[in-house]
């Protein structure tokens, strides 16, 4: 609904937002972030949030193109290695938060410090070259193509498969009420014989892994590894997720409810650009919405309490 | 001669240095309901929770149908027939009906493309062991729980315990926090577990509501078993409120 309302208003103010030049455009980036938004939906409707997502966006590439441009790997085995990382970044997550018990807040801000960290120190600093390679994993992930005057790139398509798979998952699987148990009442979901810690740590590698593949999938398209890349993702991801209407507390979240969120901050980033409102007051309106969309969902959930 | 079911044979369980179960034996037969009493801190949930598997045993046995098991956690206790349902239901209020009966243990629908839950069923079930334990609305089995009332929601578990086939049902104070009419719900689906061919074990604060419904009342006092085979129909509430406290009946 909002979503609709909004690429209507920004439609009206300037003609530019309907242009083909100006959706290929929206379409490029949103699929990167939209990924993470996808694993961290499910991490969130299990009851835990992951606040590393940036940093992994940031250094899988890194490692990738680093492992490359050194001639110590071609870049199909840079890819695996820089997913394996990703595996043991969710994994580390997911052990902290589920056998050391510690808030998973604390523990992927830790992670958030030190894989940035790491990033930094092992590129001084410095972007990696991309644009040396040419290989088919390219063309794969990002391979980009035009329907008329509309440039789509393959990750926009990896982006809608992961949503409908992770989407099916959620909904209809056994994996998928398991997971929305464990977020919303623990306890009685591991008396039940829900394997509560398997579900959680499978979710951190999940989103780590997502987050990897996003920053390998920007990397590619804009033709540079930064180590800095990805910072501050973090927040606007759970912003996207939370917009969606998965409860921050767990126990209730949708795949197709994040994937509008990801849309509305997404449109409203560039809509607000094009129609003239200077970039830097973006944070405003992303600000404005959540405390609004907050507000009303303590409403709808107070006047359904007061029905029962 | 009735059929034993469950024995737990000289439970003890230390807390640091408290005793909290000393030498506590129990049984339960076939079809019987057995109501256990004692006043706060006597035992009763630290004994319910070994049989359970939420908490391990310091020492002592468990057998059913004679035979010695181990129960290491709840899992192992559900696969061997024993149900708790505990005062707070340990349901999940943001799932549906349906989906917190099935929990941990999901019909699945083949293709199995990545256990593909089989809903149909699920809804189906839930349909029907919804009327069987008396819920005379119409409630759809896709409605979350935190739409339900506090007996409805008793009713829920109760209705998982029977269709898993537990030939053992513990309820743990199922009738706190409930109105009247509720209450007499959960009496009648306890009377109704019997018919069906289930055991109980029932705990609860109020004498009058285990007096309705029970076979036999256990009493514990201070971690040790003082009573194990009170009959509710030749004795009074009064007699077994002294047996409770260890206090001769005042005058």
């Amino acid at each position: 609904m909002l979503l609709v309302v909004e690429i209507a208003a920004f439609s009206l103010r300037s003609p530019a937002f309907l242009s083909a030049g100006n959706i290929s455009n929206l379409l490029a980036f949103t699929p990167e972030l939209g990924m993470i938004t996808l694993g961290m939906t499910l991490l969130m409707t299990a009851g835990e949030f992951d606040l590393s997502v940036g940093s992994v966006f940031g250094f899988a590439p890194i490692i990738m193109w680093t492992l490359y441009n050194t001639h110590i790997a071609p870049l199909e085995v840079g890819f695996v290695v820089a997913l394996l990382f990703a595996v043991i970044v969710g994994l580390a997550n997911g052990w902290f938060v589920t056998y050391l018990k510690i808030p998973s807040f604390l523990v992927t801000l830790g992670m958030l410090l030190v894989v940035r960290g790491i990033a930094l120190y092992v590129t001084d600093g410095f972007p990696q070259r991309t644009w040396t390679a040419d290989a088919p994993l390219m063309k794969i992930v990002v391979g980009e193509f035009a329907i008329g005057d509309l440039y789509i790139y393959a990750s926009l398509l990896w982006f809608i498969l992961f949503a409908i798979i992770l989407g099916y998952v959620l909904t209809e699987s056994k994996a998928g009420n398991w997971i929305q148990a464990a977020g919303g009442n623990p306890e009685a979901a591991r008396a039940r014989g829900v394997r509560v810690t398997y579900t959680k740590i499978a979710l951190f590698i999940l989103t780590a892994v997502l987050s990897a593949y996003a920053g390998i999938t920007s990397s590619i398209r804009v033709s540079a590894a930064n180590p800095n890349s990805g910072t501050g993702y973090e927040l606007e991801v759970i912003a996207m997720v939370v917009i969606g209407g998965t409860a921050l507390t767990g126990g209730r979240g949708t795949i197709i409810g994040t994937v509008i969120g990801v849309l509305i901050l997404r449109t409203m980033r560039n809509g607000i650009v094009l129609i003239g409102v200077p970039g830097l007051a973006y944070n405003i309106f992303v600000g404005g919405i959540i405390l609004a969309m907050m507000a009303l969902h303590s409403w709808l959930e107070r006047r359904h309490h007061a029905g029962t | 001669m009735p059929e034993e079911l469950v024995r737990m044979d000289r439970i003890n369980k230390f807390f640091g240095r408290v005793q909290a179960l000393n030498d506590v034996t129990l049984s339960v037969n076939r079809n019987e309901i057995v109501g256990l009493l004692g006043d706060n801190g006597a035992g009763k949930s630290t004994l319910i929770k070994i049989l359970s598997g939420a908490l391990p045993a310091d020492s002592g046995d468990i057998f059913v149908h004679g035979n010695r098991v181990k129960i290491r956690n709840t899992t192992d206790a559900m696969a061997l027939g024993i149900e708790t349902i505990y005062q707070d239901s340990a349901l999940i209020s943001q799932l549906s009906i349906a989906r917190n009966l099935f929990l941990g243990r999901e019909p699945l629908k083949s293709p199995r493309f990545f256990d593909r839950l089989d809903q149909d069923t699920m809804n189906e079930v839930a349909r029907k062991l919804l009327k069987q334990v008396g819920i005379k609305k119409e409630i759809p089995p896709t409605t979350p729980i935190s739409a339900l009332s506090g007996g409805e929601r008793q009713a829920v578990a109760i209705a998982r315990a029977m269709h898993f086939e537990s030939e053992l049902i513990i309820l743990d104070e199922p009738t706190n926090n409930l109105g009247v009419e509720e209450t007499q719900g959960v009496l009648r689906f306890v009377r109704g577990a019997r018919d069906s061919g289930h055991s109980c074990i029932l705990i609860a604060h109020n004498i009058y509501h285990v007096f309705q419904v029970v076979d036999r009342i256990i009493v514990l006092r201070r971690g040790k078993t003082v009573a194990d085979d009170i009959d509710p129909k030749r004795t009074t509430i009064e007699a077994v409120e002294s047996i409770i406290t260890g206090m001769p009946i005042s005058a």
